[in-house]
């Protein structure tokens, strides 16, 4: 249905004018005759309306009765899997059944949890969802920003309906808030609420220990318990077993193993703890119900909490494990300076996973460890910890640390002292790395090429190439046209962008691809390492291994292929991808978890970095630059070394350079240690090695164990007496409330401190902690704490104390604290109705009906009922309208200024009749030749009369019309003598003058007339 | 300077001509006309997610399989009949479609080193190969079938072995031929099989683009085809027909059009170009053409079907 609106209506006012209009045009039109007058008048009248009506905003409005319903699943880790089943298939049946294809109705489903995502748009069809596929962080429940995505979902012109299956435990965001907005906007919701079939239900609340736990004092660790009870059945007491476990340094204690019998409600159990040596502790409790079935959820049945007793400080040296023992003779060395080592590689099962782990250490030394040992989270984390923890952290020297160990563009680049791209040398050593990347037929293939390709272009420096080849229209260079290897440096921000788009094609064959590289890399003859890499599923046709072929052309190049077989057609597609990386001396691997492709390419690409390293087997002796207290005590000479990693100082105050290299000559790349403060912690970058490979004459050097123990002591965390101060955390709603209690020595309140403190959460994000003081010497700070894991405060009470550090573990999501489905909440969100239509209905079914039955009964309730009101969508025409007016604009002014004559209209049909009727016209043609001349004379009369009457004769009168005979007689002798009274010079040949003479005389006539009438005025002087 | 009305008329009518004249250039070698399109994108039934493999049987039904391992039946009008789905398809799914003499569809289970036998129904009838291997009777990636009067079977592979091999009609190893590479006689990827009226087998060689003909025991008898994109050249020839007339048609993968061409390789024109619309195509896998004479071509980047007189 269509019908017009105004969206500023006040301006239909101005059509009153129109009679004014029309009296106007009717008086000014007059000379135009009636037909044309009446044309004229009707297009300035449509130009008006039109004009009026543009101004008042008019609008198309198209009311329409069809219905789109989106359908939001809960998908909170609240609800379990057959809950899931349950309500995909009656949204499947309900849609079915339900949807009314004739009117076009549409249906779409969106899944949520903690974020909300598509799963199927609202299209008009029967679609059906077999299962969830999306992926989501399943954490928490937001129902309302799920709400919130329905809203852009929804198609304009349809009516709209959502409907929530979710067990309304929502502890993200406020969904009535929200559904209130939909309301507004004439959104309908339904609400199926998702019903627990628990019967009970015991969880670990939390775990407890003092705040102030000290060596050799005993404490209690609490342990809360929580028996609940499914609403409606009869409560009853849980019998299990409750353990506490006690880990410290890789090693786990059982404290306590005993039967408990949990009582419904709340209940604490406590066991006895003494800690008698400094380290950090972490103490987890679970509980394990005798009988399964008591316990629902086994997801809530732990929990942990952590302390750290202070000794004296420790360090942790990292080590690569496929070359353990480079550093062994460090270690060594640091041990002999009374330094607490501990020593471990980075072999996964060893790595910390969790920034609380490292607070034992006050330092960390990454011992040529390369970037892609670690994961994302973990370099993360040992930034953050050196950052907002204040923990010390060195990097030591080797081929695979810095820029030749891939850690170019990491968070633990941003702590160092030095860059770890170089600049301003004389010659740059450049690398160029291609990447193939074929269409994967694996899930989100297209997504983790992207994934990668961004992972190897951030480990590529700035005077790298990078190429990405990929099949468009064909096989093609993703950037730079022909010349697909550009520098990364002026183009890296292009190229994410281009990766960003990046949609791979299913490429028939490698060949041609292999070709393009290998005449691209040809065209870079300062590249000093090449690399080739290959993402595909292995299906496209081989490689030609002949002499003319690509891989040929590349193995004389010196590219390596590496290949990565992921989702590879079985044994076909691994075989070849295997071969290509044999044949060119690269790497092959076997990818079946998409999530470890970042971290090959970041080693891949890590080879074309080699050329950062600066070896010269002559050996040359490291200078120092600037006394810092690393080198206090240490003269000039040093021992020779024979290589270094190249690297560029930060242009910063706080870096301080203290050794330098002389090689290689004229280069400001050659810093050999560099130190700063970052954040709360120090950083250095030592960039040479400590004895293994390039510093070996450094090992009998009587100095070695002086300048590593300095450098070593120099980047630890200050430690001091923080007995005084006390720090308690304590959960709540999501929330997280720290209490700082502060004594002097005298156990006097400490008041007016200015504390700063920062959390880091177990995102690796810091959290501003603004503590303030409440009561003498008690100061308060409240964050949010919505993720699970570990949380670390930092609390530095003030310039050169040392600072306080303390910890809480939230041990699991708040989706397995509540079961009972929230009606309340529920039944709101059905009854916010709409502004033009009616509220929405819970839909649900007895108890105690189950499966089918309970199906069925759902179903009796229609999603797709027309009781909201008709969609509108309207559409301006404006720009429509004034188009029109400009139009009819022209029409007027054309009706007026033009006379268009239709005289010719007859003749010409004459003419065209005689012609088709084939008459001889020969005296029609003499007698039109008469006409016209009878015509010509005629009009040359009338011509000869009318310059007749432009002759200036005053004397002359012409008789009105109107007169009669009588009268005009009369005139006529009147005028006669008026004629005879003429002077006598006025004879018949004046009346030959010519017309300026006449009018000279008739001008000289009127002077006279008027000295006449002014007698006494005296003539002009001139 | 005046312009006489006639002059003015002949300029007003000669103008757009001009236009048109020199568009001409761009549609050099341009033939064929379209008759219509069917499917969208979509997992639903009658809808696709990049089909690959097309076959029509003798009651003009079109089989379409898509990278779902959907196998989906048609009319001609794009009015979907039935359809079912390949046993296992984690590792892969089809590539080639073909019909034998009793109407039966083979489908070329290409990652599962194998050819499938189906009912017109949907009915799983047999199985050949299933081993990965270049011995007699193992196969790498499976991409056609084709089945000649004799009821021999031929079966084209590429991967490591790209080659084709003969059956009997009991499934019996009779020979093989090929291997790959770019000599005569070599395949790379073969992509499509077709049998004329004398038994000859055409195979279109997509990755050395090029079509090659040999006799029932594997004697090559002709081969012609250059790569390039202008007519008469080829860019990945993926799918063959023939029309017994003396002509054959091929869909470029790599050119997104079909050409026809005389059976000696004399170009007669081109159909479609790259791009969404009407009568364009992205990279389109297949072609047919039903008992009326009209052609089918799967627009496989555009996950649909175009019909259109050729």
């Amino acid at each position: 249905m269509l019908h017009i609106a105004f969206d500023s209506p006040w301006f239909l006012l101005l059509l009153v004018a129109l009679p004014w209009l029309w009296w106007i045009s009717f008086r000014s039109l007059g000379g135009l005759g009636p037909v044309r007058r009446a044309l004229a008048i009707a297009l300035r009248t449509a130009v008006y309306v039109l004009l009026v009506l543009a101004l008042s905003e008019m609008q198309w409005v198209r009311s329409t009765d069809r219905l789109t319903v989106i359908y939001l699943l809960d998908q909170s880790l609240s609800i379990s899997q057959s809950q899931t089943d349950a309500m995909i298939k009656y949204i499947n049946e309900s849609i079915r059944k339900q949807r009314d294809a004739a009117r076009e109705d549409r249906a779409g489903v969106i899944v949520f949890g903690t974020e909300a995502a598509v799963e199927l748009p609202p299209l008009d069809e029967t679609q059906q969802m077999p299962r969830v596929e999306t992926m989501i962080d399943r954490e928490h429940t937001n129902l309302a920003g799920a709400m919130k995505m329905a809203v852009a979902c929804f198609p304009h012109d349809t009516e709209k309906r959502i409907v929530i299956l979710t067990d309304g435990n929502q502890n993200v965001g406020d969904a009535l808030a929200q559904a209130r907005a939909l309301a507004d906007a004439n959104i309908g919701i339904d609400v199926v609420p998702i019903r627990s079939q628990s019967f009970g239900e015991v969880s670990v609340e939390k775990v407890s220990i003092p705040a102030d736990v000290r060596r050799g004092q005993p404490f209690d660790v609490s342990v809360v318990l929580n028996n609940k009870t499914a609403e409606g059945r009869e409560s009853k007491s849980v019998e299990g077993r409750l353990q506490i476990v006690r880990k410290a340094g890789g090693r786990e204690q059982m404290l306590t193993d005993q039967d408990v019998t949990v009582e419904p409600g709340v209940h604490a159990f406590r066991a006895r703890e003494e800690i008698e040596s400094p380290d950090f502790y972490t103490y987890e409790a679970r509980f394990v119900p005798k009988n399964p079935a008591d316990d629902t959820l086994p997801q809530n049945n732990q929990a942990t909490t952590f302390t750290h007793v202070r000794g004296s400080g420790q360090v942790l040296v990292l080590e690569d494990f496929e070359n353990k023992g480079e550093f062994k003779f460090f270690v060594e060395r640091l041990r002999a300076m009374n330094i607490e080592v501990a020593l471990r590689s980075t072999r996964p099962e060893e790595l910390f996973n969790d920034l609380a782990e490292l607070q034992p250490y006050d330092s960390i030394v990454l011992a040529n460890v390369p970037r892609e040992q670690f994961s994302d989270e973990q370099v993360e984390m040992l930034a953050r910890n050196t950052q907002n923890m204040g923990g010390g952290l060195i990097m030591m020297g080797g081929p695979n640390s810095f820029g030749a160990g891939g850690w170019t563009n990491t968070p633990v680049e941003e702590v160092m002292p030095v860059e770890f791209q170089i600049k301003n040398a004389k010659v740059i050593p450049v690398g160029a790395l291609a990447m193939l990347m074929h269409a994967s037929e694996m899930a989100d293939g297209n997504y983790w090429q992207k994934v990668i390709a961004r992972e190897a272009l951030k480990t590529l420096g700035d005077q790298d190439y990078c190429g990405v080849i990929h099949w468009g229209l064909r096989e093609e260079w993703l950037w730079g046209g022909r010349q697909g290897m550009l520098k990364v440096g002026p183009n890296r921000g292009q190229m994410l962008g281009r990766l960003d788009r990046m949609t791979p094609g299913d490429m028939p064959e490698f060949e041609s691809s292999l070709i393009l590289a290998r005449n691209e890399f040809a065209n870079l003859p300062d590249a000093a390492s090449k690399h080739m890499i290959i993402i595909s599923d292995g299906d496209p046709a081989d490689a030609n291994y002949g002499p003319s072929g690509g891989i040929a052309g590349l193995i004389k190049q010196g590219v390596k292929i590496s290949t990565v077989a992921i989702g590879a057609h079985g044994a076909a597609g691994h075989a070849r991808l295997r071969a290509m990386a044999l044949k060119t001396g690269g790497k092959y691997y076997v990818v079946t978890n998409a999530r470890t492709l970042p971290r090959i390419y970041q080693k891949e690409a890590r080879r074309i970095s080699r050329s950062l390293v600066f070896e010269r087997a002559t050996g040359f002796r490291p200078q120092i630059k600037y006394p810092h207290e690393m080198v206090q005590g240490i003269e000039n000479p040093l021992p020779p070394i024979t290589g270094y990693v190249l690297t560029t100082a930060k242009d910063n105050p706080l870096v301080e350079i203290s050794l330098v290299s002389p090689e290689p000559p004229g280069q400001t790349n050659n810093t050999i240690l560099a130190s700063w403060t970052y954040g709360l912690g120090k950083a250095v970058a030592f960039t040479t090695d400590a004895g293994h490979r390039w510093a070996s004459d450094w090992v009998s050097w009587s100095e070695y164990d002086r300048l590593f123990s300095q450098i070593v002591r120099w980047s630890m965390r200050p430690s001091g007496d923080t007995g005084k101060f006390t720090v308690s955390t304590d959960v709540r709603d999501g929330k997280v409330r720290v209490v700082v209690t502060a004594l002097d020595k005298d156990d006097e309140f400490l008041n007016f401190l200015n504390f700063s403190s920062i959390v880091v959460g177990p995102d690796m994000k810091p959290i501003d902690l603004g503590i303030k003081q409440t009561a003498p010497g008690r100061y308060i700070g409240e964050f949010d704490a919505k993720k699970t894991g570990s949380y670390l405060l930092m609390v530095s009470p003030g310039a050169g104390k040392a600072p306080i550090r303390a910890g809480l573990s939230i041990p699991y999501s708040d989706e397995f604290r509540e079961r009972e489905t929230n009606d309340a909440l529920l039944t709101s969100l059905a009854h916010v109705a709409p502004k033009d239509g009616a509220a929405g209905q819970v839909i649900d079914a007895p108890a105690n009906l189950t499966g089918d039955e309970r199906l069925a009964h759902m179903l009796e309730t229609n999603e797709f009922r027309r009781d909201l009101a008709p969609a509108t969508s309207s559409q301006g025409v404006w720009h429509l309208l004034v188009l029109t007016a400009s139009c009819l604009f022209f029409f007027d002014i054309f009706v007026r200024r033009v006379t268009v004559s239709f005289a010719w209209v007859g003749p010409l049909a004459v003419g065209v009749r005689d012609r088709l009727l084939g008459r001889d016209n020969a005296k029609d043609v003499e007698a039109t030749i008469e006409r016209l001349r009878s015509s010509k004379a005629e009009v040359a009369g009338q011509l000869e009369q009318k310059l007749a009457a432009l002759r200036f004769e005053p004397a002359a009168e012409t008789p009105g019309d109107a007169t009669t005979l009588e009268e005009t007689i009369a005139k006529t002798n009147e005028a006669a003598a008026r004629q005879a009274a003429k002077p006598a010079s006025l004879t018949p040949e004046q009346e030959q003058d010519s017309y300026t003479a006449r009018l000279l005389k008739a001008k000289q006539k009127a002077r006279g007339d008027q000295k006449k009438d002014q007698p006494d005025r005296p003539e002009s002087t001139g | 300077m005046r312009i006489e009305r006639r002059s003015f008329l002949a300029l007003a009518l000669g103008m757009p001509a001009l236009a048109v004249l020199g568009g001409c250039d761009d549609d050099r070698g341009k033939v064929g006309r379209l008759r219509g399109t069917w499917g969208r994108s979509g997992v639903t039934d009658g809808r696709f997610n990049k089909p690959r493999a097309m076959a029509i049987d003798g009651n003009d039904q079109i089989y379409i399989v898509d990278i779902t391992a959907r196998i989906q039946v048609f009319t001609t009008e794009g009015e979907f009949l039935r359809g079912w789905q390949t046993p296992v398809h984690a590792n892969g799914r089809p590539t080639g479609l073909g019909i034998d003499r009793r109407g039966n569809l083979l489908v070329a289970d290409t990652h599962y080193y194998r050819v499938l036998t189906y009912s017109p129904q949907g009915e799983l009838l047999e199985t050949l190969g299933g081993t990965f291997g270049h011995a007699p009777g193992e196969f790498g990636f499976v991409t056609d079938a084709v089945e000649d009067a004799e009821g021999n079977l031929y079966v084209s592979e590429y991967g490591e072995y790209d080659r084709i091999q003969k059956f009997s009609r009991d499934g019996k190893f009779l020979l093989e031929w090929g291997g790959h590479g770019t000599d005569t006689g070599q395949f790379s990827r073969p992509q499509c099989l077709a049998l004329d009226a004398e038994q000859h087998l055409w195979v279109s060689d997509a990755c050395n683009h090029r079509i090659q003909v040999f006799d029932g025991q594997g004697q090559l008898l002709t081969c012609w085809g250059t790569h390039g994109s202008a007519p008469g050249q080829l860019a990945y020839p993926y799918g063959l027909v023939l029309d017994g007339q003396g002509h054959v048609y091929v869909t470029e993968y790599g050119n997104h059009r079909v050409q026809k061409f005389t059976l000696d390789g004399q170009s007669l024109g081109c159909w479609g170009h790259d791009g969404r619309g009407p009568g364009e195509l992205l990279y389109p896998w297949a072609l047919t053409r039903d008992s009326q004479g009209h052609f089918y071509v799967l627009d496989t980047g555009n996950h649909r079907v175009q019909c259109f007189d050729l």
